[in-house]
């Protein structure tokens, strides 16, 4: 046990101390943080910019309606943002008038301006020139500010009372969602697809980032023959324990402090935002009780521990980098397959693909979290799923301990899947 | 009971394509340098593996230190150096040894102690320069292999299995490390060694026990090895280039049973019932200046390649005296 002990510091420590891993666990919280901000930014952006109202309007339509779309327009403006200038130029001049415009733009004395003639009194276009313009939030805005005031130009022309168009035409619809499972309502809907897609995500990078950090050490004791010497003080199993436990370690304290860093983060969103400019608070927390933490936790350990000693027989097996590339494809191959799926089960997580999934060895650790996360999973497909990864995780350990213990005293050749299989069946 | 630190007895090993040792039994007496002799491929590194415990025998007895060889508890006494050296990269090299140490249940503060004592009798921490605190891929590699042989060594241990140890080390490191295995055994420590250098196994060991094809030939205290291979051995060095004519009379198999030629000196095994004197008169009677005529026993060098040699001329069976020229590379 002092041994195994031994073993699991000397792993966990050396990768601790690297800086590859300082990088890793500082870039997460960044990550996060800008998950936050850029969404609500780019919301607040939703609501178009400073710029949409520093517009010259040319008016080429003898209707007057250059007034009424300024007016519109700066209904929606942002505060302290310049009104837009409204010039009433008859046809023949428009060409000359846009000339300047353009000037005025290129002087900065305006974002853009638009022209509003005969046919965008049909109803049939609208232009625009600026240099907001490839902004399709502020391009949106024009159009639908443009659209209202035609529409309530018509409306009036048929004889509706323009105190009453004004409230017709506005209507500002916004769509709030809200789920409901098994418990009854709570949450919105899109957080907790956010949150189970993160889930899985992390799952999914974690298990194969940590994987690939098994079978590059395990190669490295082997090339450098350390492994001969620490097989001489503690067994082959004991080795192998202590990797997978002290990668394990190092796994779980970067996703800890991931998580942390997070929270702390989740809670602080509102002072945060508010640098930003953004004073909305975007969306709330997915309510995650220490039951569902617990079961992520649970799976997080199963699915790595599987998925760790099935790369540790690939390190053990193979003597190169190269080697080892082409021996892991199969691994990746079922790790991808399942990255694959958690789009499609993220829209429909009741449906056989995600139950299959969910039992599969390969797929359960990611699948079957993301659906905790996702929502209420009945118990016993939680059950199948967890005495399903637990058994095959423990067929996985058996056997590649028993190829480790072989492969790390064997150099040359790469083993044939019958050669290792035999391995396997050595008793000793 | 005590009186052997190793002992082998029937100890067979199978692989799927090959039996890397058959039937062996043999006995390291306690304190002694034992060295394990044979070519490439003899099934020496199975048989100290199996020593280790990191492999199990297939059939057959060992026991270590007078206890089954799978005993948890004796791993702590034994150290080991494998033959193809390497660490952790990009560790450094006192938590290397700080790891190896606590591997064979050395307390920390212990530990601390003994690597800065062997870092400094290694010169590998000077008033100037601390090696022990930079990573092992920044040190050159005659330095990587004393800190992997102090890692062999931190736990004090009763019993040192080191293989092939001279191989690739230049020669004030294998001069250290001759000095370090006769220190140990003074202090009453038991050392095995394989090599196929027959001079340095005959320089350090007390017994030695020479394997080929996974089958013992012959072992024994060298002083009784030697003495059982006759005295009929001439050690002959000439000034200059041997004159016309020595060739021809070396080539006697009246007088000379088998020469090992090295241009200069000749290691001469006289023929049965030949004199010695006539050989003598002969050389000299061709003008070469003799500087060395000497009746000696035979070096462990010319055993080996009588015994297995002899034993690889049997048809189809040329390939597995391929280590002994190796052997050649010792000298020096």
């Amino acid at each position: 046990m002092g041994k195994l002990w031994t073993i699991i510091k000397r792993e966990y420590l050396e990768r601790v101390r690297t800086r590859w891993f300082v990088i890793a666990t500082v870039f997460g919280p960044v990550f996060f943080g800008s998950l936050i901000v850029i969404p609500a930014y780019m919301a607040k952006r939703g609501k178009a910019s400073t710029e949409f109202t520093n517009t010259i309007i040319l008016d080429a339509t003898s209707a007057g309606i250059g007034k009424k779309v300024a007016d519109a327009m700066s209904v929606r403006r942002e505060p302290g943002s310049i009104a837009p200038i409204v010039r009433v130029v008859p046809p023949a001049q428009l060409s000359q008038a846009e000339s300047t415009a353009t000037h005025q733009v290129m002087r900065k004395q305006a974002s853009g301006y638009v022209i509003l003639d005969d046919q965008t009194l049909k109803g049939e276009q609208l232009r625009y020139a600026g240099r907001n313009a490839t902004s399709i939030s502020d391009m949106e805005q024009l159009r639908a500010t443009v659209r209202e005031t035609l529409l309530a130009e018509r409306l009036e022309e048929v004889g509706v009372k323009s105190a009453k168009v004004k409230e017709m035409t506005f209507m500002p619809l916004r769509l709030n969602t809200e789920r409901i499972s098994d418990k009854g309502r709570g949450g919105s809907g899109t957080v907790s697809i956010i949150f189970a897609g993160v889930v899985g995500f992390l799952l999914y990078v974690s298990i194969i980032l940590y994987g690939q950090n098994v079978l590059r050490g395990v190669l490295e004791e082997k090339t450098t023959r350390v492994a001969e010497v620490v097989v001489s003080s503690v067994s082959s199993e004991t080795l192998l324990a202590g990797k997978v436990l002290g990668v394990g370690a190092v796994g779980l304290t970067q996703q800890i402090i991931w998580v942390v860093t997070s929270v702390i983060m989740f809670k602080l969103r509102a002072p945060l935002l508010a640098r930003f400019g953004v004073n909305t608070l975007p969306f709330q927390m997915p309510d995650i009780s220490v039951g569902l933490g617990l079961l992520l936790l649970l799976f997080f350990l199963l699915g790595f521990t599987f998925y760790a000693s099935l790369y540790a027989a690939v390190g053990s097996s193979v003597n190169t980098e190269q080697e080892a590339q082409q021996a892991v494809q199969p691994l990746l191959i079922m790790l991808v397959a399942t990255a694959v799926f958690i789009n499609p089960i993220l829209m429909n997580p009741t449906g056989r693909t995600a139950l299959v999934m969910s039992v599969l060895p390969f797929s359960a650790p990611i699948i079957m979290p993301l659906r905790l996360a996702l929502g209420s999973v009945p118990w016993w497909e939680l059950a199948a799923s967890l005495v399903a990864l637990a058994l095959s995780c423990f067929v996985a350990v058996w056997i590649a301990a028993r190829i480790y213990r072989v492969g790390l005293l064997m150099y040359g050749k790469r083993p044939t899947l019958k050669e290792m299989g035999r391995w396997v069946r050595y008793s000793h | 009971m005590a009186d052997y630190t190793v002992e082998i007895e029937n100890v067979s090993k199978r692989y799927a394509e090959h039996v890397a040792v058959k039937h062996l039994t043999l006995r390291v007496p306690k304190g002694s340098a034992y060295g394990l002799l044979g070519p490439n491929g003899a099934g020496k590194t199975t048989t100290i593996r199996m020593i280790l415990n990191i492999i199990a025998p297939d059939e057959g007895t060992i026991r270590i230190l007078g206890a089954p060889f799978n005993d948890p508890r004796i791993t702590d006494r034994i150290g080991y150096l494998p033959e193809e050296r390497g660490l952790y990269r990009k560790m450094q090299v006192r938590r290397i040894l700080r790891f190896l140490a606590e591997l064979k249940s050395v307390p920390r503060a212990t530990a601390d102690k003994r690597i800065t004592e062997w870092l400094e009798r290694f010169d590998l921490k000077t008033p100037e320069k601390d090696w022990g605190l930079a990573k092992i891929d920044e040190l050159s590699r005659g330095m990587q292999q004393k800190v992997q042989f102090i890692g062999t060594l931190l736990h004090d241990p009763d019993l040192v299995i080191l293989d092939e140890p001279f191989s690739g080390l230049d020669p004030i490191n294998a001069q250290a490390l001759k000095d370090t295995i006769v220190e140990l055994k003074r202090r009453g420590k038991t050392v095995i060694f394989s090599t196929h250098v027959m001079d340095n196994a005959e320089r350090i060991c007390d017994s030695v026990c020479i394997i080929a094809r996974g089958e013992k030939v012959l072992d024994g205290s060298l002083a009784a090895i030697k003495a059982s291979h006759g005295s009929r051995n001439v050690a002959l060095s000439l000034e200059g280039s041997p004159a016309n004519g020595v060739a021809e009379i070396l080539a006697d198999s009246r007088l000379v049973n088998r020469v090992d030629d090295s241009n200069r000196y000749f290691e001469v095994e006289m023929a049965e019932g030949a004199n010695p004197q006539e050989l003598l008169h002969r050389i000299v009677a061709t003008g070469a200046i003799v500087q060395r005529f000497e009746l000696v026993q035979p070096s462990l060098h010319q055993i080996f390649l009588e015994r297995v040699g002899a034993r690889s001329r049997s048809p189809g069976e040329e390939a597995w005296a391929e280590g002994v020229e190796i052997g050649m590379t010792g000298h020096g």
